[in-house]
Protein backbone atom coordinates (compact mmCIF):
# COMPACT_ATOMS: atom_id res chain seq x y z
CA UNK A 1 0.00 0.00 0.00
CA UNK A 2 0.89 3.43 -1.39
CA UNK A 3 0.09 6.20 0.46
CA UNK A 4 0.48 10.37 0.10
CA UNK A 5 -0.18 13.59 -1.79
CA UNK A 6 -1.09 13.76 -5.27
CA UNK A 7 -0.15 16.49 -8.08
CA UNK A 8 -3.07 16.94 -10.49
CA UNK A 9 -1.76 18.10 -14.34
CA UNK A 10 -4.27 20.55 -15.76
CA UNK A 11 -3.24 20.43 -19.18
CA UNK A 12 -0.87 17.38 -21.24
CA UNK A 13 1.95 16.78 -19.47
CA UNK A 14 5.21 16.42 -22.38
CA UNK A 15 7.95 14.55 -21.55
CA UNK A 16 10.73 17.09 -22.89
CA UNK A 17 8.95 19.40 -20.36
CA UNK A 18 9.05 16.70 -17.83
CA UNK A 19 12.84 17.13 -18.58
CA UNK A 20 14.05 20.14 -20.28
CA UNK A 21 16.14 20.29 -23.13
CA UNK A 22 19.36 21.58 -21.05
CA UNK A 23 19.28 18.33 -19.83
CA UNK A 24 18.65 15.52 -22.45
CA UNK A 25 22.36 15.53 -22.41
CA UNK A 26 23.24 15.26 -18.83
CA UNK A 27 23.71 11.50 -17.12
CA UNK A 28 20.65 9.44 -16.11
CA UNK A 29 20.87 9.68 -12.64
CA UNK A 30 17.82 10.24 -10.17
CA UNK A 31 19.03 12.50 -7.81
CA UNK A 32 20.54 14.67 -10.58
CA UNK A 33 17.78 14.66 -12.86
CA UNK A 34 14.85 15.09 -9.63
CA UNK A 35 17.18 18.53 -9.20
CA UNK A 36 14.75 19.91 -12.06
CA UNK A 37 11.85 17.56 -13.51
CA UNK A 38 9.08 19.13 -13.99
CA UNK A 39 10.78 22.22 -14.53
CA UNK A 40 9.07 23.02 -17.87
CA UNK A 41 5.54 21.77 -16.73
CA UNK A 42 4.82 24.70 -14.30
CA UNK A 43 6.42 27.70 -13.61
CA UNK A 44 6.19 26.87 -9.75
CA UNK A 45 8.66 24.37 -10.80
CA UNK A 46 11.07 26.04 -12.71
CA UNK A 47 13.70 26.20 -10.00
CA UNK A 48 16.67 23.55 -8.26
CA UNK A 49 14.35 20.99 -6.44
CA UNK A 50 11.39 22.88 -7.45
CA UNK A 51 8.68 19.76 -7.87
CA UNK A 52 10.70 18.01 -5.47
CA UNK A 53 10.58 20.03 -2.36
CA UNK A 54 6.52 19.87 -2.83
CA UNK A 55 6.95 16.08 -1.14
CA UNK A 56 4.26 14.83 -3.83
CA UNK A 57 3.81 10.95 -3.79
CA UNK A 58 1.69 10.62 -6.58
CA UNK A 59 0.82 12.85 -10.39
CA UNK A 60 -2.54 12.33 -11.66
CA UNK A 61 -2.98 13.07 -15.34
CA UNK A 62 -5.36 13.05 -18.65
CA UNK A 63 -4.20 11.61 -22.10
CA UNK A 64 -0.91 11.11 -23.08
CA UNK A 65 1.50 11.57 -19.97
CA UNK A 66 4.65 12.28 -21.19
CA UNK A 67 4.25 12.60 -24.80
CA UNK A 68 5.26 14.47 -27.61
CA UNK A 69 8.34 11.86 -28.31
CA UNK A 70 11.46 12.11 -26.17
CA UNK A 71 12.62 8.29 -25.52
CA UNK A 72 15.18 9.67 -22.96
CA UNK A 73 15.01 7.50 -19.10
CA UNK A 74 15.82 10.74 -17.65
CA UNK A 75 12.09 11.35 -17.78
CA UNK A 76 11.75 8.41 -15.23
CA UNK A 77 14.45 8.59 -13.37
CA UNK A 78 14.01 12.79 -12.70
CA UNK A 79 10.02 11.49 -11.19
CA UNK A 80 11.52 8.65 -9.10
CA UNK A 81 14.26 10.63 -7.67
CA UNK A 82 11.72 13.32 -6.86
CA UNK A 83 9.55 10.65 -4.82
CA UNK A 84 6.91 10.01 -7.38
CA UNK A 85 5.79 6.36 -6.55
CA UNK A 86 2.71 5.39 -8.52
CA UNK A 87 1.60 7.87 -11.68
CA UNK A 88 -2.26 7.83 -12.62
CA UNK A 89 -3.66 8.64 -15.51
CA UNK A 90 -5.94 8.25 -18.55
CA UNK A 91 -3.24 6.94 -20.68
CA UNK A 92 0.60 7.29 -21.28
CA UNK A 93 2.89 7.94 -24.64
CA UNK A 94 4.26 4.56 -25.30
CA UNK A 95 7.68 5.12 -24.99
CA UNK A 96 8.46 6.79 -21.36
CA UNK A 97 5.43 3.61 -20.52
CA UNK A 98 7.86 1.28 -21.18
CA UNK A 99 10.37 3.48 -19.87
CA UNK A 100 8.29 3.14 -16.53
CA UNK A 101 7.61 -0.16 -16.64
CA UNK A 102 11.78 -1.10 -17.27
CA UNK A 103 12.32 1.27 -14.32
CA UNK A 104 9.49 -0.38 -11.97
CA UNK A 105 7.91 2.93 -11.59
CA UNK A 106 3.83 1.86 -11.59
CA UNK A 107 2.31 3.95 -14.75
CA UNK A 108 -1.29 2.99 -14.17
CA UNK A 109 -3.79 3.56 -16.56
CA UNK A 110 -7.24 4.42 -14.65
CA UNK A 111 -10.08 6.28 -16.61
CA UNK A 112 -11.30 9.78 -15.66
CA UNK A 113 -8.88 10.09 -12.25
CA UNK A 114 -7.66 13.40 -13.63
CA UNK A 115 -11.09 14.68 -13.35
CA UNK A 116 -12.27 14.09 -9.71
CA UNK A 117 -8.54 14.64 -8.04
CA UNK A 118 -7.21 17.98 -6.64
CA UNK A 119 -3.34 18.88 -5.81
CA UNK A 120 -2.67 18.22 -2.65
CA UNK A 121 -5.20 15.38 -2.41
CA UNK A 122 -3.94 12.61 0.10
CA UNK A 123 -4.43 9.27 -1.80
CA UNK A 124 -3.59 5.46 -1.20
CA UNK A 125 -2.56 2.70 -3.96
CA UNK A 126 -3.07 -0.78 -3.44
CA UNK A 127 -1.00 -2.40 -5.99
CA UNK A 128 -2.21 -5.79 -5.14
CA UNK A 129 -5.87 -4.86 -6.01
CA UNK A 130 -5.36 -1.80 -8.81
CA UNK A 131 -7.92 0.20 -6.24
CA UNK A 132 -6.82 4.13 -5.77
CA UNK A 133 -8.40 5.56 -3.10
CA UNK A 134 -8.62 9.35 -2.79
CA UNK A 135 -8.74 9.79 1.38
CA UNK A 136 -9.56 13.39 1.18
CA UNK A 137 -12.66 13.41 -0.89
CA UNK A 138 -13.87 9.45 0.46
CA UNK A 139 -13.70 8.44 -3.64
CA UNK A 140 -12.34 5.04 -5.25
CA UNK A 141 -11.00 4.43 -8.63
CA UNK A 142 -10.51 0.97 -10.66
CA UNK A 143 -7.51 0.69 -12.81
CA UNK A 144 -6.19 -1.28 -15.36
CA UNK A 145 -4.50 -4.81 -13.69
CA UNK A 146 -0.12 -4.90 -14.33
CA UNK A 147 0.11 -7.47 -16.40
CA UNK A 148 2.51 -10.52 -15.02
CA UNK A 149 6.01 -9.66 -16.52
CA UNK A 150 5.64 -5.93 -15.17
CA UNK A 151 5.08 -6.76 -11.52
CA UNK A 152 8.11 -9.39 -12.18
CA UNK A 153 10.17 -6.76 -13.53
CA UNK A 154 9.09 -3.97 -11.00
CA UNK A 155 9.79 -6.87 -8.19
CA UNK A 156 13.31 -6.97 -9.43
CA UNK A 157 13.44 -3.41 -8.95
CA UNK A 158 13.48 -2.75 -12.68
CA UNK A 159 14.99 -4.38 -15.81
CA UNK A 160 18.10 -4.35 -15.25
CA UNK A 161 18.21 -6.05 -11.99
CA UNK A 162 15.45 -8.21 -13.56
CA UNK A 163 18.18 -9.51 -16.79
CA UNK A 164 21.07 -9.28 -14.47
CA UNK A 165 19.69 -12.22 -11.85
CA UNK A 166 18.67 -14.01 -15.65
CA UNK A 167 22.22 -13.76 -16.77
CA UNK A 168 23.79 -14.07 -13.34
CA UNK A 169 21.95 -17.79 -13.32
CA UNK A 170 22.68 -18.98 -16.94
CA UNK A 171 19.03 -18.73 -17.56
CA UNK A 172 17.23 -17.74 -20.58
CA UNK A 173 15.37 -14.53 -21.46
CA UNK A 174 11.74 -14.84 -22.70
CA UNK B 1 -7.98 -15.62 -38.05
CA UNK B 2 -5.18 -14.36 -40.64
CA UNK B 3 -2.18 -12.03 -38.83
CA UNK B 4 -1.08 -8.42 -39.94
CA UNK B 5 2.65 -8.08 -40.73
CA UNK B 6 3.94 -6.99 -37.73
CA UNK B 7 1.98 -9.80 -35.94
CA UNK B 8 3.75 -12.08 -38.34
CA UNK B 9 7.31 -10.54 -37.18
CA UNK B 10 6.71 -10.59 -34.10
CA UNK B 11 5.45 -14.40 -34.50
CA UNK B 12 8.80 -15.09 -36.11
CA UNK B 13 11.45 -12.83 -34.15
CA UNK B 14 9.97 -14.85 -31.04
CA UNK B 15 10.06 -18.58 -32.40
CA UNK B 16 6.35 -18.79 -31.89
CA UNK B 17 3.61 -19.80 -34.96
CA UNK B 18 1.03 -17.42 -33.70
CA UNK B 19 0.56 -14.42 -31.69
CA UNK B 20 -2.18 -11.77 -30.97
CA UNK B 21 -2.68 -8.30 -29.71
CA UNK B 22 -1.78 -7.65 -26.39
CA UNK B 23 0.51 -10.19 -25.33
CA UNK B 24 4.05 -10.23 -24.60
CA UNK B 25 6.63 -11.70 -26.53
CA UNK B 26 10.62 -10.96 -26.14
CA UNK B 27 11.95 -11.20 -29.67
CA UNK B 28 15.40 -11.34 -32.12
CA UNK B 29 16.91 -7.91 -32.69
CA UNK B 30 18.32 -7.51 -36.00
CA UNK B 31 19.90 -4.33 -34.92
CA UNK B 32 20.21 -2.13 -31.88
CA UNK B 33 21.07 1.15 -32.62
CA UNK B 34 22.13 4.05 -30.55
CA UNK B 35 23.84 7.59 -30.67
CA UNK B 36 26.49 9.43 -29.91
CA UNK B 37 24.31 10.96 -26.59
CA UNK B 38 23.29 8.13 -24.87
CA UNK B 39 25.78 5.81 -26.45
CA UNK B 40 28.24 5.61 -23.57
CA UNK B 41 24.94 5.43 -20.94
CA UNK B 42 24.41 2.39 -23.14
CA UNK B 43 27.38 0.61 -23.05
CA UNK B 44 27.75 1.15 -19.44
CA UNK B 45 24.52 -0.01 -18.37
CA UNK B 46 25.21 -3.22 -20.93
CA UNK B 47 28.37 -3.97 -18.82
CA UNK B 48 26.62 -4.07 -15.35
CA UNK B 49 24.76 -6.38 -16.68
CA UNK B 50 27.39 -8.52 -16.20
CA UNK B 51 28.35 -8.98 -20.06
CA UNK B 52 31.57 -7.83 -21.47
CA UNK B 53 30.80 -8.79 -25.15
CA UNK B 54 28.19 -7.54 -26.90
CA UNK B 55 25.34 -10.16 -28.08
CA UNK B 56 26.86 -9.23 -31.97
CA UNK B 57 29.28 -7.24 -32.77
CA UNK B 58 28.23 -6.88 -36.40
CA UNK B 59 24.45 -5.82 -35.02
CA UNK B 60 25.27 -3.22 -32.20
CA UNK B 61 24.83 -0.17 -34.40
CA UNK B 62 26.61 3.49 -33.60
CA UNK B 63 26.06 6.37 -34.77
CA UNK B 64 27.26 10.19 -34.26
CA UNK B 65 24.41 12.03 -35.12
CA UNK B 66 23.33 14.51 -32.38
CA UNK B 67 26.68 16.00 -31.67
CA UNK B 68 28.22 16.65 -34.86
CA UNK B 69 30.82 18.19 -35.42
CA UNK B 70 30.62 19.47 -31.51
CA UNK B 71 29.74 23.40 -31.12
CA UNK B 72 31.40 23.27 -27.78
CA UNK B 73 33.43 21.59 -25.00
CA UNK B 74 30.78 19.95 -23.41
CA UNK B 75 29.49 17.73 -26.60
CA UNK B 76 33.62 17.36 -27.76
CA UNK B 77 34.25 15.47 -24.64
CA UNK B 78 31.09 13.35 -25.06
CA UNK B 79 32.13 12.85 -28.33
CA UNK B 80 35.56 11.43 -27.24
CA UNK B 81 34.00 9.70 -24.26
CA UNK B 82 32.07 8.06 -26.90
CA UNK B 83 34.33 7.19 -29.59
CA UNK B 84 36.16 5.51 -26.74
CA UNK B 85 33.72 3.20 -25.45
CA UNK B 86 32.92 1.97 -28.76
CA UNK B 87 36.29 1.17 -30.06
CA UNK B 88 36.51 -0.69 -27.13
CA UNK B 89 33.96 -3.18 -27.28
CA UNK B 90 35.44 -3.55 -31.00
CA UNK B 91 31.98 -2.15 -32.97
CA UNK B 92 32.23 -3.06 -36.50
CA UNK B 93 29.50 -0.44 -37.58
CA UNK B 94 30.89 2.98 -36.11
CA UNK B 95 29.21 5.96 -38.31
CA UNK B 96 31.29 8.56 -37.16
CA UNK B 97 31.92 12.28 -38.26
CA UNK B 98 33.09 11.75 -41.85
CA UNK B 99 30.85 8.59 -42.35
CA UNK B 100 27.83 10.16 -40.32
CA UNK B 101 24.26 10.55 -41.01
CA UNK B 102 21.36 10.82 -38.63
CA UNK B 103 21.07 7.41 -37.22
CA UNK B 104 17.55 6.35 -38.70
CA UNK B 105 18.91 7.37 -42.36
CA UNK B 106 21.99 5.20 -41.40
CA UNK B 107 20.18 2.33 -40.07
CA UNK B 108 18.36 2.11 -43.36
CA UNK B 109 20.52 3.46 -46.39
CA UNK B 110 23.33 0.79 -44.88
CA UNK B 111 21.42 -1.54 -44.82
CA UNK B 112 20.61 -3.00 -40.93
CA UNK B 113 17.27 -2.79 -40.93
CA UNK B 114 15.58 -5.57 -43.14
CA UNK B 115 12.30 -6.88 -44.06
CA UNK B 116 10.64 -9.06 -41.49
CA UNK B 117 12.68 -8.51 -38.66
CA UNK B 118 12.90 -5.95 -35.70
CA UNK B 119 15.57 -3.15 -35.01
CA UNK B 120 15.29 -0.89 -32.14
CA UNK B 121 16.98 2.31 -31.69
CA UNK B 122 17.51 4.82 -28.74
CA UNK B 123 15.84 7.60 -30.33
CA UNK B 124 12.18 7.83 -30.55
CA UNK B 125 11.96 8.44 -34.57
CA UNK B 126 13.09 4.43 -35.03
CA UNK B 127 10.09 3.82 -36.50
CA UNK B 128 11.14 4.87 -39.44
CA UNK B 129 12.63 1.70 -39.76
CA UNK B 130 9.01 0.18 -41.17
CA UNK B 131 9.59 2.03 -44.42
CA UNK B 132 10.98 -1.39 -45.58
CA UNK B 133 9.02 -3.63 -43.81
CA UNK B 134 10.57 -4.11 -40.27
CA UNK B 135 9.43 -3.54 -37.23
CA UNK B 136 11.22 -0.45 -36.12
CA UNK B 137 10.34 0.91 -32.53
CA UNK B 138 12.12 3.27 -30.42
CA UNK B 139 13.58 2.24 -27.05
CA UNK B 140 15.23 3.45 -23.91
CA UNK B 141 18.64 3.14 -22.89
CA UNK B 142 17.80 0.31 -20.88
CA UNK B 143 16.12 -1.48 -23.22
CA UNK B 144 18.92 -1.24 -26.28
CA UNK B 145 21.30 -2.18 -23.05
CA UNK B 146 19.25 -5.28 -22.69
CA UNK B 147 19.14 -6.47 -26.09
CA UNK B 148 23.07 -5.45 -26.55
CA UNK B 149 23.64 -8.58 -24.05
CA UNK B 150 21.03 -10.48 -25.27
CA UNK B 151 19.71 -9.96 -28.52
CA UNK B 152 16.20 -9.88 -27.23
CA UNK B 153 14.01 -7.12 -26.43
CA UNK B 154 10.04 -7.69 -25.13
CA UNK B 155 7.31 -6.50 -26.88
CA UNK B 156 3.79 -6.28 -26.07
CA UNK B 157 2.07 -7.17 -29.73
CA UNK B 158 0.39 -4.01 -30.86
CA UNK B 159 -3.31 -4.35 -32.86
CA UNK B 160 -3.11 -2.75 -36.03
CA UNK B 161 -4.82 -0.22 -37.71
CA UNK B 162 -4.77 0.41 -41.57
CA UNK B 163 -4.37 2.46 -43.78
CA UNK B 164 -5.52 2.30 -47.33
CA UNK B 165 -4.09 5.09 -49.36
CA UNK B 166 -5.05 5.43 -52.87
CA UNK B 167 -5.15 7.70 -55.66
CA UNK B 168 -2.32 9.49 -57.87
CA UNK B 169 0.37 11.88 -56.23
CA UNK B 170 -0.60 15.60 -57.84
CA UNK B 171 2.83 17.15 -58.51
CA UNK B 172 4.79 18.96 -55.54
CA UNK B 173 2.60 16.68 -52.90
CA UNK B 174 4.81 14.50 -50.72
CA UNK B 175 4.87 12.15 -48.41
CA UNK B 176 5.13 14.50 -45.44
CA UNK B 177 1.70 15.94 -46.73
CA UNK B 178 0.16 12.83 -46.25
CA UNK B 179 1.76 12.36 -42.69
CA UNK B 180 0.81 15.82 -41.48
CA UNK B 181 -2.95 15.34 -42.88
CA UNK B 182 -3.02 12.00 -41.02
CA UNK B 183 -1.86 14.13 -38.02
CA UNK B 184 -4.60 16.41 -38.30
CA UNK B 185 -7.04 13.92 -39.03
CA UNK B 186 -6.56 11.38 -36.44
CA UNK B 187 -4.64 14.22 -32.99
CA UNK B 188 -1.53 13.18 -31.72
CA UNK B 189 -3.14 12.21 -28.32
CA UNK B 190 -5.54 10.14 -29.72
CA UNK B 191 -6.75 6.45 -29.81
CA UNK B 192 -3.52 5.50 -32.04
CA UNK B 193 -1.47 4.91 -28.88
CA UNK B 194 0.73 1.74 -28.48
CA UNK B 195 -0.66 0.71 -32.14
CA UNK B 196 0.98 -0.30 -35.39
CA UNK B 197 0.13 1.71 -38.18
CA UNK B 198 -0.19 -0.05 -41.51
CA UNK B 199 0.10 1.48 -44.75
CA UNK B 200 -0.91 -0.27 -47.93
CA UNK B 201 -2.88 0.69 -51.17
CA UNK B 202 -1.48 1.78 -54.86
CA UNK B 203 -0.58 5.58 -53.22
CA UNK B 204 2.14 3.49 -51.08
CA UNK B 205 3.22 1.37 -53.65
CA UNK B 206 4.17 4.30 -55.54
CA UNK B 207 6.03 5.83 -52.84
CA UNK B 208 9.55 5.87 -53.34
CA UNK B 209 11.67 3.91 -50.11
CA UNK B 210 12.08 7.53 -49.02
CA UNK B 211 8.66 8.56 -49.01
CA UNK B 212 8.14 5.55 -47.30
CA UNK B 213 10.42 6.69 -44.19
CA UNK B 214 8.61 9.96 -44.28
CA UNK B 215 5.53 8.26 -43.56
CA UNK B 216 6.73 5.57 -41.31
CA UNK B 217 8.98 8.17 -39.20
CA UNK B 218 5.89 10.36 -37.94
CA UNK B 219 4.45 7.48 -37.35
CA UNK B 220 5.97 8.28 -33.54
CA UNK B 221 4.55 11.54 -33.35
CA UNK B 222 1.17 10.29 -33.62
CA UNK B 223 1.56 8.37 -30.50
CA UNK B 224 2.01 4.89 -32.50
CA UNK B 225 4.48 1.96 -31.45
CA UNK B 226 5.60 1.52 -35.39
CA UNK B 227 4.30 2.49 -38.97
CA UNK B 228 5.29 -0.25 -41.50
CA UNK B 229 4.98 -0.91 -45.54
CA UNK B 230 4.73 -4.59 -46.59
CA UNK B 231 8.38 -4.74 -48.60
CA UNK B 232 7.46 -4.83 -52.23
CA UNK B 233 9.78 -5.09 -55.74
CA UNK B 234 10.91 -1.07 -54.25
CA UNK B 235 12.40 -2.58 -51.25
CA UNK B 236 14.16 -5.33 -52.70
CA UNK B 237 15.69 -3.20 -55.66
CA UNK B 238 16.78 -0.57 -52.67
CA UNK B 239 17.99 -3.44 -50.32
CA UNK B 240 19.78 -6.01 -52.93
CA UNK B 241 23.11 -4.07 -52.85
CA UNK B 242 23.15 -2.96 -48.95
CA UNK B 243 21.33 -5.43 -47.12
CA UNK B 244 23.66 -7.16 -44.08
CA UNK B 245 21.92 -10.02 -43.47
CA UNK B 246 18.61 -11.87 -44.66
CA UNK B 247 15.37 -11.07 -44.77
CA UNK B 248 11.91 -12.35 -45.07
CA UNK B 249 9.17 -10.85 -47.37
CA UNK B 250 5.97 -11.08 -45.11
CA UNK B 251 2.74 -9.12 -46.00
CA UNK B 252 -0.43 -9.25 -43.91
CA UNK B 253 -3.21 -12.23 -44.46
CA UNK B 254 -6.34 -10.80 -46.52
CA UNK B 255 -8.28 -12.00 -43.41
CA UNK B 256 -5.95 -10.09 -40.46
CA UNK B 257 -7.66 -8.33 -38.08
CA UNK B 258 -7.74 -4.68 -37.45
CA UNK B 259 -8.80 -2.36 -35.02
CA UNK B 260 -10.11 0.15 -37.78
CA UNK B 261 -9.44 1.02 -41.28
CA UNK B 262 -9.19 4.45 -42.80
CA UNK B 263 -9.33 5.54 -46.56
CA UNK B 264 -7.61 8.41 -48.29
CA UNK B 265 -7.27 9.50 -51.42
CA UNK B 266 -4.35 11.37 -52.23
CA UNK B 267 -5.59 12.85 -55.38
CA UNK B 268 -7.26 15.31 -53.52
CA UNK B 269 -4.42 16.28 -51.17
CA UNK B 270 -2.75 19.77 -51.53
CA UNK B 271 0.41 20.76 -49.40
CA UNK B 272 0.17 20.66 -46.03
CA UNK B 273 0.84 22.72 -43.43
CA UNK B 274 1.03 22.09 -39.12
CA UNK B 275 1.31 25.63 -36.96
CA UNK B 276 3.76 26.52 -34.27
CA UNK B 277 3.11 24.69 -31.09
CA UNK B 278 0.64 21.59 -32.06
CA UNK B 279 1.52 18.93 -34.30
CA UNK B 280 -2.00 18.37 -35.05
CA UNK B 281 -3.56 21.61 -36.02
CA UNK B 282 -2.97 21.21 -39.56
CA UNK B 283 -4.59 23.25 -42.58
CA UNK B 284 -3.94 23.30 -46.28
CA UNK B 285 -1.28 25.79 -47.37
CA UNK B 286 -4.10 27.72 -48.98
CA UNK B 287 -5.38 28.85 -46.08
CA UNK B 288 -1.75 30.50 -44.53
CA UNK B 289 -0.43 31.28 -47.36
CA UNK B 290 1.27 34.85 -46.79
CA UNK B 291 2.46 34.32 -43.67
CA UNK B 292 5.83 35.48 -43.29
CA UNK B 293 8.87 33.97 -41.61
CA UNK B 294 12.51 34.56 -41.31
CA UNK B 295 13.86 31.16 -41.04
CA UNK B 296 13.76 28.05 -43.36
CA UNK B 297 15.07 24.52 -42.30
CA UNK B 298 14.99 21.37 -44.63
CA UNK B 299 16.92 17.95 -42.89
CA UNK B 300 16.03 15.83 -40.35
CA UNK B 301 15.23 11.91 -40.30
CA UNK B 302 11.98 13.19 -41.62
CA UNK B 303 12.83 14.72 -45.05
CA UNK B 304 16.78 15.19 -45.24
CA UNK B 305 16.76 12.69 -48.28
CA UNK B 306 17.43 13.08 -51.81
CA UNK B 307 14.62 12.99 -53.36
CA UNK B 308 13.76 16.04 -51.11
CA UNK B 309 17.05 17.88 -51.36
CA UNK B 310 15.55 17.16 -55.84
CA UNK B 311 12.37 18.72 -55.20
CA UNK B 312 14.04 21.92 -53.82
CA UNK B 313 16.56 22.30 -56.15
CA UNK B 314 13.58 22.21 -59.33
CA UNK B 315 11.99 25.03 -57.46
CA UNK B 316 14.65 26.75 -56.68
CA UNK B 317 16.33 26.49 -60.26
CA UNK B 318 17.63 29.84 -61.47
CA UNK B 319 15.08 31.53 -58.88
CA UNK B 320 16.19 33.54 -55.20
CA UNK B 321 16.03 32.98 -51.77
CA UNK B 322 14.43 36.01 -49.98
CA UNK B 323 16.30 38.41 -48.29
CA UNK B 324 14.56 38.40 -45.13
CA UNK B 325 14.76 34.46 -44.89
CA UNK B 326 18.10 32.20 -43.87
CA UNK B 327 17.74 28.90 -45.11
CA UNK B 328 19.63 25.75 -43.86
CA UNK B 329 19.54 22.40 -45.89
CA UNK B 330 20.70 19.85 -43.87
CA UNK B 331 21.17 16.20 -45.96
CA UNK B 332 20.83 13.52 -43.82
CA UNK B 333 24.10 11.35 -44.37
CA UNK B 334 27.16 11.75 -45.62
CA UNK B 335 25.83 9.26 -48.21
CA UNK B 336 22.91 11.92 -49.47
CA UNK B 337 25.34 14.86 -49.21
CA UNK B 338 27.48 12.84 -51.91
CA UNK B 339 24.34 12.22 -54.07
CA UNK B 340 23.21 15.75 -53.92
CA UNK B 341 26.44 17.29 -54.62
CA UNK B 342 27.00 14.85 -58.15
CA UNK B 343 24.11 15.57 -58.65
CA UNK B 344 24.09 19.48 -58.69
CA UNK B 345 21.32 20.02 -56.17
CA UNK B 346 23.55 21.45 -53.39
CA UNK B 347 24.80 23.86 -56.21
CA UNK B 348 21.37 24.93 -57.26
CA UNK B 349 20.46 25.86 -53.85
CA UNK B 350 23.78 27.36 -52.96
CA UNK B 351 23.46 29.55 -55.90
CA UNK B 352 19.52 30.23 -54.50
CA UNK B 353 21.03 31.45 -51.53
CA UNK B 354 20.63 28.76 -48.62
CA UNK B 355 23.43 27.44 -46.08
CA UNK B 356 24.65 24.06 -46.40
CA UNK B 357 25.41 22.06 -43.19
CA UNK B 358 27.34 18.68 -42.42
CA UNK B 359 25.05 15.84 -42.08
CA UNK B 360 23.27 16.01 -38.19
CA UNK B 361 20.23 16.31 -36.44
CA UNK B 362 21.13 19.89 -36.50
CA UNK B 363 18.92 22.15 -35.06
CA UNK B 364 15.75 19.75 -35.22
CA UNK B 365 16.07 19.15 -31.51
CA UNK B 366 17.29 22.58 -30.47
CA UNK B 367 21.21 21.35 -29.26
CA UNK B 368 22.63 21.91 -32.38
CA UNK B 369 23.61 24.20 -35.21
CA UNK B 370 20.89 26.53 -36.59
CA UNK B 371 18.77 26.88 -33.40
CA UNK B 372 15.96 29.51 -33.30
CA UNK B 373 16.06 32.28 -31.25
CA UNK B 374 13.97 34.78 -29.69
CA UNK B 375 10.97 36.06 -32.55
CA UNK B 376 12.63 33.88 -34.68
CA UNK B 377 9.79 31.82 -37.09
CA UNK B 378 10.56 29.45 -38.80
CA UNK B 379 9.65 27.21 -41.73
CA UNK B 380 10.43 23.64 -41.07
CA UNK B 381 10.25 20.25 -43.02
CA UNK B 382 11.10 18.46 -39.90
CA UNK B 383 8.98 16.77 -36.89
CA UNK B 384 8.34 18.60 -34.12
CA UNK B 385 7.22 21.91 -33.96
CA UNK B 386 6.16 22.19 -29.67
CA UNK B 387 7.40 25.39 -28.45
CA UNK B 388 11.41 25.61 -27.51
CA UNK B 389 11.83 22.07 -29.70
CA UNK B 390 14.51 24.16 -31.91
CA UNK B 391 16.07 26.54 -29.33
CA UNK B 392 13.82 29.56 -27.71
CA UNK B 393 10.04 29.18 -26.44
CA UNK B 394 9.81 32.33 -27.93
CA UNK B 395 10.19 31.27 -30.90
CA UNK B 396 7.20 29.77 -33.46
CA UNK B 397 8.04 26.43 -35.97
CA UNK B 398 5.63 25.87 -38.90
CA UNK B 399 5.74 22.03 -40.55
CA UNK B 400 5.42 21.46 -43.71
CA UNK B 401 7.28 19.33 -46.89
CA UNK B 402 10.65 20.58 -48.67
CA UNK B 403 8.20 21.95 -51.50
CA UNK B 404 6.54 24.19 -49.53
CA UNK B 405 9.44 25.55 -47.57
CA UNK B 406 11.61 25.86 -50.97
CA UNK B 407 8.68 27.93 -52.84
CA UNK B 408 7.95 30.08 -49.36
CA UNK B 409 11.74 30.83 -48.84
CA UNK B 410 11.47 32.77 -52.62
CA UNK B 411 8.74 35.14 -51.22
CA UNK B 412 9.85 34.72 -47.20
CA UNK B 413 6.10 34.10 -46.87
CA UNK B 414 4.13 30.84 -47.11
CA UNK B 415 3.50 30.10 -50.99
CA UNK B 416 1.94 27.17 -52.60
CA UNK B 417 4.86 25.67 -54.60
CA UNK B 418 1.55 24.88 -56.91
CA UNK B 419 1.02 28.68 -57.72
CA UNK B 420 4.54 29.14 -58.86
Amino acid sequence: MIKGTCWVADDYVMAYNIIVQEYWTSPIDKLENSKWVMAGVHEDFNKENGFKDCGYTFIVAGHNFAGGGKSIEHVIAGLMGAGIQAVFATSFARLQFRNAINYGLPFITSPDIDKKCKTGDTLEYDPESGIIKNLSQDLSFESIPTPPFVSEVAQAGGLMNYVKEKIAKGEAIG
Amino acid sequence: MGMTITEKIMASQSGRDKVRPGELVWVDVESVMTMDYLGKTCFDKFRSLGKTDVFDKNKVICVSDHLVPPPNQKFATMLNEWREVVKAHDITYFYDLGRQGIAHQIMVEQGHVLPGKVSIGTDSHANTYGAVGAVGNAVGVTDAAVAMATGKAWFRVPSSVKFHITGEWQPYIMAKDLSLHIMGMMHWNGHLIYKTLEFCGPAIDALSVAGRMTLCNMTVDLGAKNGIVAPDVKTQEYLKDIAKGDWDMLASDDDAEYEAVYEIDVSQLGPTVALPDKLDDTLPVEKVTGRKFNKAFVGTCTNGRLEDLAIMADILQDRQIHRDVNMIVVPASQGVYLEALRAGYLETLILAGAAIDTPSCAACAGIHTGVAGDGDIVLSAGNRNMKGRMGSKNAEIYLTSPAVVAASAIYGEITDPRTL
